[in-house]
């Protein structure tokens, strides 16, 4: 399963609906992105996906972490 | 008779005519986000209870708790009817009851069934995205209970938007500046896990001071005891020892995974814009309690304003602010932060003397909300209504000076969600004092106001009978 996000091919299926199976979930491991499999096609689909909102692994790697992780307080790094 | 949960509120939103039910069947996407949505843009607008989720028969969504001055009144046990300043003015009084501790109760529904082996947020909750190209479920008006690592006494309870990931692991975020990222960087200092415990579906009062930027030293649960009026039951958690609201309908118990980040959102936030992905803490659920019965999911929806998160965060953001201010400037008279969670906040104050205005404003930027939210600042007379926005507006056309009265601070702490923003977390905070000018300053000598007519009151009643058909 093509990740509609990241386009990352590992993505699958995690969840069955408990009621009448009238939808499955599904999850990238690449992006975090999860989805349901009766949502617009706008969310579902890679080739239609907005381009503004598409993850790369050059945006993900420049992400800055939010909060900030601080040093080791008994860190010998310390400058 | 205050709410001890979310059902209690339910049953007294239905009563006054402030609860709609839909029995019907509803798609978890785009049905509830177009129903809330619908819901907070009716003046007034009521309570929805889904009671069919569509691949959820056992399970049951409430939005729009919060979503309107009706709903907002009903939550503090006044009339319907209650204006918005008299909700403010009330909010205050009741702010000073504070400190009414929690009561400790020993059994309460939520832990009528306890899942500790592999516990399942997508089988325990009703997911739905809140809008399309968030990334992900997002639990929205989740309350998260912590504690400081090395003062175990004191505890926060905080709403923090929470991304589904996977079964067991939640996305969370945390600015620098809110109280869990205190308990979360001693514990990364210490390369330790930090356990957290998530209540959904609270009763409303507990949604609104969870979200209320207290200081880091006040007690959450003793707060929400003061607006009730009488103390908030609490129960302890299956693991931690932290306290939760017993009313609560779920929770969750988990730890933050220290020292690392994951990709997380976007979400759109009280903005009306989607926030960019960032990565971001994460949490790995161990454990689930719940009431036996069929639960209701309560969720926030956040999009173009105004929608139920400004309600939601309104006067209690703007109450907390004139407490904190008014503990130096006894002169302040009422703060509107409504707009945008403080962005815009105006301060109506009597004047010390010339330039007093500044000082206010300076004061606000050094609130723990004041920090990083507020960039337009304005500040009027006493005799200005700050929830009147068409007052406010005539007392900057008629009293600001810009050549005088226009203060910036540039590349101040500022909001991360901002989406004007340059860098993220820095803003340029902008005062204006449409305060008439008193002396040093120099004075407007020869403006007189314009009185209102005494007798205005008796025509004001005299003609609204009329329209009525009174005689």
């Amino acid at each position: 399963m093509i990740c509609p996000r990241c386009d990352d091919g590992q993505a699958c299926k995690i969840f069955d609906a408990p009621e009448d199976a009238s939808w499955e979930v599904y999850r990238c491991p690449n992006c975090n992105f999860t989805w349901r499999s009766t949502e617009e096609e706008e969310v579902t689909n890679p080739k239609i996906y907005s381009p503004k909102f598409k993850l790369s692994q050059k945006k993900i790697q420049e992400m800055a972490p939010k909060p900030p992780i601080p040093p080791l307080r008994n860190s010998k790094q310390r400058k | 008779m205050p709410y001890r949960s979310l059902r209690e509120f339910l049953a007294k939103a239905e009563k006054e005519g402030q609860l709609v039910r839909f029995k019907e069947k509803v798609l978890p996407e785009p049905d509830i986000r177009a129903a809330a949505c619908a819901a907070a843009k009716i003046p007034g607008g009521p309570v929805l209870l889904f009671e069919h989720i569509h691949g959820y028969a056992d399970k049951q969504i409430a939005m729009n708790v919060h979503g309107s001055w009706p709903n907002h009144a009903l939550m503090l046990d006044l009339e319907k009817e209650t204006n918005l300043k008299s909700q403010f003015h009330e909010l205050v009084r009741r702010w000073d009851r504070y400190p009414i501790p929690a009561k400790r109760v020993e059994s309460a529904p939520l832990k009528e069934v306890i899942l500790d082996k592999s516990p399942s947020l997508f089988r325990e909750l009703p997911l739905f995205r809140v809008n399309p190209m968030d990334g992900g479920f997002y639990l929205a008006k989740a309350c998260v209970v912590s504690k400081d690592p090395e003062n175990p006494e004191s505890q926060n309870v905080g709403i923090y938007r929470l991304q589904v990931k996977d079964h067991d692991r939640l996305g969370i975020q945390i600015g620098a500046h809110h109280d869990l990222a205190v308990h979360l960087r001693k514990a990364e200092e210490l390369n330790m896990p930090l356990r957290v415990a998530i209540a959904i579906s609270n009763d409303p009062v507990t949604s609104l001071v969870a979200c209320s930027p207290l200081k880091y030293d006040e007690d959450e649960y003793a707060m929400m005891g003061a607006i009730r009026g009488e103390p908030t039951e609490v129960i302890t958690s299956e693991r931690g020892n932290l306290n939760l609201p017993a009313g609560a309908e779920l929770v969750i118990e988990g730890e933050i995974i220290p020292r690392q980040r994951f990709v997380e959102g976007p979400f759109v936030e009280f903005t009306g814009y989607y926030s960019s992905s960032m990565i971001q803490a994460e949490i790995k659920v161990d454990l689930i309690s719940r009431r036996s019965g069929p639960i209701i999911f309560e969720n926030l929806y956040t999009g173009l304003p105004w929608n139920e998160i400004d309600y939601l965060m309104a006067l209690n953001t703007s109450v907390t602010l004139f407490k904190q201010m008014k503990e130096e400037f006894p002169e302040i008279e009422a703060v509107n932060a409504m707009y945008t969670h403080g962005y815009c906040t105006i301060i109506s104050s009597k004047m010390r003397f010339g330039g007093f205005a500044k000082t206010l404003g300076c004061r606000l930027l050094s609130t723990p909300h004041g920090i990083t939210y507020p960039k337009l600042i304005i500040v009027v007379d006493e005799d200005i209504d700050p929830f009147d926005l068409q007052q406010v507006i005539w007392a900057i056309t008629v009293r600001f000076r810009p050549e005088r009265d226009l203060v910036t601070v540039p590349h101040a702490p500022g909001s991360t969600v901002d989406p004007a923003h340059l860098v993220r977390g820095l803003a340029t905070k902008l005062i204006i004092d449409a305060t008439k000018p008193v002396f040093p300053d120099i004075p407007m000598s020869d403006a007189s106001i314009v009185e209102l007519p005494p007798n205005l009151p008796f025509w004001i009643d005299k003609i609204l009978k009329r329209m009525k058909g009174a005689k």
